[in-house]
This record gives structure tokens, sequence and C-alpha cells, in this order.
């Protein structure tokens, strides 16, 4: 069935199946490999990616519920060729270590900064702690998302 | 690039008969050095690549999975080389024997040994390029190359003012000859050693990039997933091919070694057809014990079998029976997972008799093997590209994805890319072994005077050793491959290195004692298992470092003086003891409901001390805080040693809280992280690191700072709660 789809303000008309989890349209039909497979079942975070400003789980929502929708993957969080606030201060605190959680970790924390953009260091770990890094760069994640949130990680925009 | 493995690999016939290969000097021949006039490229040795357009590429030879070896070893050569370390450009290593680690003599990373054995040749490596290029343009201005020096890049005249970039000189540099050794900077001349702090793959891993084995895009690709048997070692006896086959976009069904492969156009309706898939298991020659069953075998050999002795001082049965008191423990620890977050996945291509493989690997040329053994090539018909890992932790030592995408490949004549699901990479994991210990000691007067350690469980080699043994001898006919295995396990410790995963951590005994006995009752009850890390320093250290806490409670001192004071010859542990009882306030006031835990475990030639703050509230452990003192020598990157030790600490006490793999009739009952749970961010302890000032040359900080945690987790529950834990994962309610 052809499904209409818009990416990163691109819009895409799709030839997939429905059912078929948006994690893998977006990794295989359009090539954007940024947002990462870990469990398909919404446990890990790995997948995450904003559904008309929501932080959403792609691994488990059917590309079908998502028809006309707007996404933004992390290739798309930045505005064109300057970074998000965020993915500055990741590069700036070496937070990635294997990285392959780090998408998702940046799409939850802007997620909240989007919401809340002087959350208290407990509304952050709440909001943070969906998202699994299984080479342990939690105090690293923490101190680069308050950094964006104090201004001190060079400039707040899209923040 | 043409490779011809004989003409520097040196077989001749040791002292006991056996085949013992000597490798050669990285840069002597194999691949191709020198300068290539076409291209530009200059070519000093394996490492380094220099190009006219003054580009600098670096091969790394030990994967990137996090821990650190992209940014670190290119510190090394940047030092060196006099360049900053932002202009390196980095290529993952292809299968060759120059990139073995001289540790194992095989192409691997693990073992926590990548800086530790990078430490002199890469930078000498970058020493002697450097070298070359002083002199070339010491040649060009006609000065004398002592006077010239470098900086970033350049060579600078000995006016101080006129320069020549690297990119100018390459030509010329291949055509020197550097005679005699070269020498390196003293530690005060170097500007990133031990200052660098910025990760190098940061922006890479913060932006999405398709970096990962399970990025790989080929044209025409196709995707394939695997059934396996739920019970290791189960053969299909029927399956229904044919309606699966007919499901939309199946390509194929069939049957490989290790289960069922469904191929699709697509991974998700690969994915729909295996769940079609109906498959009649026959479980005759199937693993079919349950967890109790391990456990039990283990005793059983306990006591049948005092076990093979590993160390052995004065004599344990003397101290025994003129002891005050002799007090016995006995430790259980469960099969663990690795869980890395990228699944297991791998990507290979068929093509004109050759097969091309895309993975993340810690042993590439493991893989080579893997995929020679299951089709008809031999491993020079196979190229092996490595990506970064998705995590590795020991897991991607082992190819078994790899042989399971190369027998999907030989079948296809296009691209495949084979996805484990993470119920999969659960269920089909090759395990930290399940481990039991018997602990003995004597006291008299408070003091020590005798230590007993039975360490019963498998050792990892007699797994590893069926492709491991041929990638150390890759020309072996293929159905030499087994038997090049059971020789390794056969002449292990005589011919082979011997295999310490199971003894690691309890024969190295530090503290002051006369009798010791430590042995190894060797029993495997056929469970796969692999190296996880920390590998056999991730249950001794939990053994060892909680009887030595029983043994202070039973002599009535404290648990940090009590070791300090039979540890009083060995001053690296002594320091990483002192400091970190300073940085954890070891003696210092707790809140109601609080306890402290200390322990000090050296591993892979790094000594790291933890003392643990935790509680219990609403019925879970809690951990407050973690400090941790590491002497890992020299710390290339400080903020790198510190995450590594961080990482580690939350990856044992996932352990310590969570892990447990167990088996019901053979079948894994764990599956995705609900019951396999992983620490997260809101149980995450605030973390201290203080690392050691150190010049000694530096070891490994990947694996060492998981075996303290979990001891000194356990620890603090007992100052807490007055009960002792000998089992884990730990409970709140024990």
């Amino acid at each position: 069935m052809a499904l209409s789809l818009m990416v990163n303000g691109v819009r895409h008309s799709l030839d997939v199946e429905g059912d078929t989890p948006l994690l893998w349209v977006l990794r295989d039909e359009l090539g954007l490999k940024g947002t990462k497979f870990g469990c398909g079942v919404g446990l890990c975070g790995a997948c995450t990616v904003h559904i008309n400003g929501e932080a959403t789980r792609s691994c488990s929502i059917p590309v079908s519920a998502v028809a006309g929708d707007e996404v933004v993957t992390i290739e798309g969080l930045g505005d064109g060729d300057t970074m998000h606030a965020l993915q500055k201060a990741w590069i700036e605190h070496g937070v990635p270590q294997c990285g392959y959680c780090q998408s998702g970790q940046i799409m939850s924390a802007a997620y909240l900064l989007a919401n809340n953009p002087a959350p208290a260091r407990d509304e952050i770990v709440a909001a943070m702690t969906g998202n699994l890094c299984r080479c342990g760069t939690y105090t690293r994640i923490i101190e680069a998302v308050e950094s964006v949130v104090s201004g001190a990680s060079t400039q707040t925009e899209g923040a | 690039m043409s490779l011809n493995r004989r003409e520097f690999l040196k077989v001749s016939a040791g002292a006991s008969g056996s085949l013992l290969l000597s490798l050669s000097l990285p840069g002597c021949a194999g691949l191709q050095t020198g300068y290539q006039e076409e291209t530009g490229q200059w070519r000093p040795d394996a490492w380094l690549e220099l190009t006219r357009d003054d580009r600098i590429f670096f091969t790394l030879a030990r994967v990137e999975m996090g821990q650190g070896t992209y940014t670190g070893l290119t510190t090394l050569i940047a030092e060196e080389l006099d360049v900053r370390p932002e202009t390196i450009e980095q290529r993952f290593a292809p299968v060759a024997d120059e990139y073995r680690n001289p540790l194992y003599n095989l192409q691997l990373t693990g073992g926590s040994t990548s800086v530790a054995t990078s430490w002199e040749p890469l930078r000498t490596a970058g020493a002697s390029a450097r070298q070359m290029l002083v002199m070339a343009a010491a040649r060009v201005w006609n000065v004398e190359a002592i006077n010239c020096s470098t900086r970033e890049g350049r060579v600078v005249h000995p006016n101080g003012i006129d320069s020549m970039p690297y990119g100018k000189l390459v030509e010329l540099a291949s055509k020197e000859v550097i005679r005699g050794d070269v020498a390196l900077k003293p530690r005060d001349q170097w500007k990133y050693i031990g200052k660098q702090n910025h990760r190098l793959d940061a922006e890479l891993k913060s932006t999405g990039a398709p970096i990962y084995g399970i990025d790989v895009e080929l044209p025409e690709m196709v995707h394939a997933v695997v059934t396996r048997s739920p019970r290791y070692g189960g053969k299909a006896r029927e399956f229904n091919a044919d309606s699966v086959r007919a499901m939309p976009g199946v390509l194929d069904v069939f049957e490989i070694d290790r289960g069922i492969a469904v191929v699709a156009d697509k991974y998700w309706r690969a994915r729909k057809a295996q769940a079609a898939l109906k498959v009649d298991w026959d479980y005759s020659e199937a693993l079919g014990l349950s967890t109790a069953d391990v456990f039990e075998s283990y005793s059983r050999a306990a006591k049948d079998e005092e076990g093979e002795s590993e160390r052995s001082e004065g004599d344990y049965d003397e101290a025994e029976a003129s002891a005050d008191k002799v007090v016995e423990a006995e430790y259980e620890q469960p099969y663990l997972a690795h869980s890395t977050l990228e699944p297991m996945n791998a990507t290979a291509w068929y093509r004109g008799a050759r097969m091309e493989v895309w993975a993340a690997t810690q042993g590439p040329d493991l893989a080579r093997i893997a995929v020679a053994r299951v089709t008809d090539l031999s491993p020079e018909d196979v190229t092996v590209n490595t990506t970064f890992l998705g995590g590795g932790f020991g897991r991607r030592l082992t190819q078994d994805y790899i042989e399971e995408v190369a027998a999907i490949a030989f079948r296809t004549d296009r691209p495949v890319k084979l996805i484990w699901s993470r119920e999969e990479d659960t269920q089909h994991d090759l395990y930290r072994p399940a481990m039991l210990h018997r602990m003995k000691a004597s006291l008299k007067q408070g003091d020590v005077t005798g230590w007993h350690h039975q360490i019963v469980g498998p050792q990892i080699l007699n797994w590893y050793v069926r492709n491991a043994g041929p990638a150390q001898f890759p020309w072996t006919p293929k159905f030499l491959y087994d038997t090049l295995g059971t020789v390794g396990v056969w002449a292990e410790g005589i011919a082979t290195p011997k295999d310490t995963s199971a003894i690691e951590g309890a024969v190295e005994y530090p503290y002051q004692v006369a009798n010791i006995d430590i042995r190894h009752t060797q029993t495997d009850p056929g469970v796969p298992i692999s190296y996880w890390r920390s590998v056999g320093y991730s249950h001794n250290g939990f053994a060892v470092e909680t009887f030595m806490d029983e043994l202070a409670h039973e002599a009535g001192e404290d648990p940090y003086r009590f070791r300090r004071r039979m540890l009083a010859q060995e001053p690296r542990y002594l320091a990483v003891l002192d400091r970190v009882a300073r940085l954890g306030n070891w003696s210092g006031d707790l809140p109601d409901g609080r306890a402290r835990g200390i322990a000090v475990v050296r591993s892979f030639g790094t000594y790291v001390a933890q003392v643990v703050e935790a509680g219990i509230e609403n019925g879970a452990i809690r951990v407050y805080r973690v400090s941790a003192a590491v002497d890992c020598g020299q710390a290339i990157n400080p903020r790198i040693v510190s995450d590594q030790i961080e990482g580690g600490i939350l990856f044992g006490l996932t352990a310590a809280l969570y892990g447990e793999i167990t088996l019901e009739q053979g079948e894994v009952q764990q599956s995705n992280f609900h019951n396999y749970q992983l620490l997260r961010q809101y149980d995450k302890p605030e973390v201290a690191v203080d690392i050691i000032d150190s010049q000694a040359a530096p070891t490994g900080v990947g694996e060492p700072g998981v075996p303290p945690v979990i001891p000194a987790l356990g620890n603090a529950l007992f100052a807490l709660t007055g009960k002792r834990q000998r089992t884990l994962p730990l409970k709140a309610d024990a």
C-alpha cells in the first residue's frame, strides 16, 4: 500500500506493508540508519524518534499508525548543517562509548528540553530512564544535558 | 593488497616438538610498505600511511567497541608523529599477520590489552616516520637533521622560520633509512598522552552516522533471520519450508548447521515469515539440563575431584590442623549474558568464488575461519571488513553469527544481512560460565594462616579454540580444523598458552598468607560459554573479596585495615586501597539505613579498589555511591580511563543486582530487557574515580572496573543487614 510520511521535513511516498514497524522503514526504506534497533519491544529506547513532537519508540509502532505524521530522527534533529545543542554537548562531554544507544538518548533528551527547558536533575533522570546504555555513560549523559540547560555548552539553539 | 603469509611466518619445531609460531616484526614483510608513485602514498609501516596531499591515515588493528582504542591508539601515534590526533584519519585493519595481538597470536581485541601491547610499537612507528620526514627535510635544506624539529605536521628548519609540511616530504622520506634505535619523546614533551581529552569518535556517534555492522547497506541486499533450536544442539527433523517460502517477499528457506534460515527481500518480511515457521526439533543430542542440574553437577565434581593444583605454598592442611578456627564458605555465580545493545548481526556477499563479510567483530581472523568452516572457501578467499561495534564485552570474540551469515550467503546470489532479535541474542548467547567456589581459611590469633580455594567449573578455551586454533594457522586444511582445536586444548599450558579463564583472580591471591592451596576442578556441563567483560576475575573477584570480608569479620577487624595489614608487601595494592578509603570516606558517618563495603582486585595488570555505599529502599537494593581508585600505570587519556572504570562499575552492578541466565530443560528462560534487566539511569549511583599518578607502562582499563564492585556491594549489604549473601545476584530480602 502507498503510504505518505513526512520525515525530517521531507515528504516520502512509500510502498510498504502497513504493519512494518516505523524503525525498519526509516532504516531500510529511507536509509536513515541513525535510529537503532535494540530490543524490538520498546524497552531500551535505542529507536527513539519524535512523532509530531512526541518521543516515540519507532520499533514498536507500525508505519501505518504514523501516516501523515511528522517524524524527526537524529539525522534531522539539528538545523541543516548546524547540530542541535545537545549533539554539541554530547561531543564536548565525550558522552558516547560504543555509541549505539546515543541517538536514542539524544532524542529523548531533546524531547525533554523541548517541553521543559530547565529541568531539575531528578526530572532529567526520570526522562532518561527509559534509555538503556550497556557501556554505562549515564553520568556523562546527565552532565551533557545539564550543560545545555545551564547554557554552558556552546549555544542553545534548537533546545 | 597481496599477502603471502608464509613469507613472514616462520614455523619451526620447538623444544617440545610442537609447532611454535614466531611473529615477524610489524612493518617488515607482508603488507606492502614504501612509497607508491601513482598514488602519492607512503606507508612506512603496517599502521601509517602519509600522502602527498598531506593526509595521514592510521590503520587501527584493535577494534573500537566503546573502550576507546580509536582515540587512545591514535593518540599514541600522533604524539610521536607530532601531529594533532584530530588530523589523523582512521581505518579498521584488514586481516593480516602484522595486526595480530602479540599476546594471543590472533588479531583479536580483548583482555584489556590494546593500549598495553600498542604502547611501545605504535609510539615507535610514529617516531620512526617522523624521524624519516626530518631526515628528508634536512637533506633538502642541506642542514643537520638533529637541528630540525617538527610541529603539528611540519618539519621546521633550524632557523625556526622555514618549514615544510609532511606531505611534501613523503616521497623523499620513504627513501631514508634509520640506523639504530629511534628515540621516543621524553614524557615532559608530551602534548597529547595523559592530556588528550576528546574522544575522536564522539561526533560520528552523536549524529547517527551509519558506522555499525547493522548499518551496512549493499546493492540488491536481502535480509535473513535464523530460527535456532531452543535447546542447544537440537537438530531440525522437519519444517514447513514450502508454506513459509510462499509468504510475501520470502526468497528462500533452508537449513544451515545452526538452524533454519529465512531469506526475504525485507527484514520485517523475513521476521513475519519466521513467525509462521514450524520446526520439529530432534532433541536427542541436545542440552536438556536445568540450572539446578548445573550446580548439582558442580557440587558432585567438587566432592569427587579435588582438582588440579594451580598454586600451592606451605601446607594448608597443617595450617588447618593448628588453627584456632576454620572458616568455610561456598559461593555460586550464575550464567550471564553479554547483552551488547547492538544485537548480533553480519552482512556477507558471495560472488566470484570469494566472500566478503562486513561485521562488528573482535576477531576478524577468526571470522575468516568461521566463513571457511561453513563454505567451500579457504580463509584466503575471504575478506573481512570490520565496523564499529555497538558493544563487545567479549561477545564478539566468538564468530557464531559469522558462521550463520556465511552459510546463508553461500547459498544466496545477493548480499545478505543477518540480524538477530533481542530474544535470539539473549537466548543463544555464549554465557559467562556459572561457577562454584569452595573456600576455606584457617585463623590463628586473628591472623589468616591458611587459604584454600577450590574453583569448580569449565574453562573457556575449550569452546573458543574451535575457530581460534585454525585462525593461528590459517593454511591448515579444513578437515584438520577440529583436530587443531583438540590439540590446542590438549596442549594447553604446554605448546599453547595456559587458559586462565577459570582461575584468574584466584591464583594471584595477593594477601600475605603462609599456606595457600588453590585448585581448579574442571567440569563442563555443556552450556555454551565465552569471555565476558573481566572473564575469570568477574567470579573469582567476588569469591575472594567476599571471603576476605568474612574473615575480617571473623577476626573482628575492620575490613579495610584487615586487607591493608595483609598487603604490606604490595605497594600498588596499598596505594589504591588507601586512596579509595579516603575518597569513599570509609570511616565517615553515614545516615541510618546505609552501609559501606570495600574490595580490591587487580585484573589485567590494573589495580582497582572500590568502596560502595548502599542501602535497602522500598524492598530493593539501592546503591548510592561507588568510589574507585585506579592504578593503570600511565593513563593515556584520563577521561577515557575514568569513563571505562565507571562503565565497568555499572556493568558489574548490573550483574550484582539483576544478572542471571537460567535454564529449564535446556531452554534459556530470559529473553529481553524485562526479564534480563540492565542498570538504568534511575538506578545509577554517584560514581567517583581517582587515578593514581603513575609512570609505569600502561595497562588496560576496559575490564578492571567490573570485578571489585560486586563483592564491595555484597560486603556493604552484610555490614547493613548482618546477613552474608554467597549467591549472585544479590537480593534485598536475603
